[in-house]
């Protein structure tokens, strides 16, 4: 199989994970649950998680590193925590439902979403100043759309969002592992991402990083501290880590960064985006297709369109022939409106470390025959 | 005779542990004694009495916060130190 749903779920992972996870089940048990040995291993662990994270991300202590589920439950505590009743949230246009939904899940609040071209951040940002007033209380800014890969201006948001103290939460769902995350220098107030893409940790993982303490929890339990007090504790990270952690899954994700950081984000951005623009040429030779390819503004994930079948059977045909991508509206409405790709949704196809030259010219012969 | 620096998590704990290791201080974390922890649960890092002074350096110079330092002697508990 040909795997190419890597903004879904990074399929095939670096061999350290899974070992480092096999040890983890044999050998760790639950971190601050006790003073023994294997409770003591896990508490390591988890410290180192967090601290390759701190210096992947420009975290400034450990402890504002969350270990999450996923990105959504690191977005539903950022939103939570900032969003209340009538507050105003200014989207970027490209978001994800795991955004949109816990902000429809609060009464009352008032949405104003960017609608700009796809792959132009200076139009997005022109937008941005026209809307970013005194009555926005909260932005959210999706760092790189996962159904077209468009790399927004998360800098230049961020600058503004600061000079204007508007609290920033990014999802860097399809960003993390591959453009640089400077938790500091944007001084977002929340960063949440999945382990399971491009950090290629395990499914089940995700990481939020915070700027302050005064979070909402999404969820009250043990932590292993302060136990006589009903409240949680008013600290991180146990103030969001109620219940016992996925250790296997830290000790995977922990394994994941390393590989990021010794390949390096930029190299390992550079072969996706070569195997994305080889995809999106040999695309654009074939009648009838569509695609949503950009040189500049544009990471490993692309969308594209045919005219006359339709974007699930095409899949459905793929997917017969041993290669896997997706299909559909990738859970991101809001990302198909603004392209205006709401009604057709699109195909798309996304590259990991693990892809080859090799496995897009093989896609590119099944692309091309394609029954209508 | 001994100090215990008190933690307010466990991360907390193994960090400061970790940072007094590296200056060769021994540095155990465990449980803090029921005595000083009212609220139940947390962590300390327990240091030699020779190392204090050296120790209290670290973690300033670190930025580390801790909730307060105790002392145990043999037979007399656990009392906080004035810092």
């Amino acid at each position: 199989m040909i795997y190419f749903d890597s903004a879904a779920t990074s399929l095939q992972k670096p061999p350290a994970v899974r070992r480092a996870m096999g040890e983890a089940m044999v050998t760790m048990a639950s971190p601050g649950r006790g003073d023994y040995g294997p409770a003591a291993r896990a508490a390591k662990t988890l410290l180192a998680c967090r601290e390759e994270a701190a210096a992947l991300f420009q975290v400034a202590e450990p402890e504002r590193v969350i270990l999450t589920t996923s990105a959504t439950h690191g977005l539903n505590i950022a939103i939570k925590t900032l969003v209340k009743p009538g507050s105003t949230v200014l989207l970027t246009g490209y978001e994800h439902n795991a955004v949109t939904r816990p902000l429809a899940a609060i009464p009352e609040v008032h949405l104003r979403t960017l609608r700009t071209p796809l792959f132009q951040p200076e139009r997005l940002l022109e937008e941005l100043d026209r809307q970013l007033d005194e009555t926005v209380d909260v932005v959210i800014c999706t760092h790189v759309s996962n159904v077209f890969g468009f790399i927004l201006p998360v800098e230049e948001i961020a600058a503004r969002c600061r000079r204007r103290q508007v609290p920033l939460i990014v999802d860097a769902a399809q960003s993390a592992g591959l453009l640089p995350i400077r938790m500091e220098d944007w001084g977002a107030e929340f960063v949440a991402m999945p382990g399971h893409k491009g950090l290629y940790g395990p499914q089940g993982t995700g990481l939020l990083l915070c700027r302050g303490e005064k979070v909402q929890p999404l969820m009250e339990g043990g932590t292993g501290s302060l136990s006589m007090l009903q409240e949680m504790p008013d600290f991180l990270p146990d103030r969001l880590e109620a219940g016992t952690h996925n250790v296997p899954g830290a000790a995977g994700l922990l394994e994941g960064m390393r590989f990021v950081r010794k390949r390096g984000t930029e190299k390992l951005l550079r072969h996706e985006i070569a195997l994305k623009n080889q995809a999106a040429a040999g695309l654009a030779r074939l009648p009838g297709v569509q695609v949503f390819a950009s040189r500049e503004h544009q990471s490993g994930v692309l969308s594209f369109r045919l005219a006359d079948r339709d974007a699930g059977q095409a899949g459905e045909w793929l997917a017969r022939q041993g290669l896997a991508l997706r299909t559909g509206l990738h859970c991101a409405p809001q990302a198909h409106i603004t392209a205006g790709t709401e009604k057709t949704g699109t195909l798309r196809v996304s590259f990991s470390a693990f892809n080859t030259p090799r496995e897009v010219e093989r896609f590119l012969e099944l692309a091309g025959r394609m029954p209508s | 005779m001994f100090y215990l620096i008190m933690c307010r998590s466990q991360t907390n704990a193994q960090r400061i542990s970790k940072a007094l290791e590296r200056a060769g201080i021994p540095a155990r974390i465990l449980r803090s004694p029921a005595e000083i922890s009212p609220a139940g649960c947390s962590y300390s890092v327990k240091i030699p009495a020779h190392a204090l002074s050296r120790a209290l350096t670290i973690l300033n110079g670190t930025g580390l916060p801790h909730q307060g330092v105790y002392v145990s002697a043999e037979g007399y508990g656990y009392r906080e130190v004035e810092l």
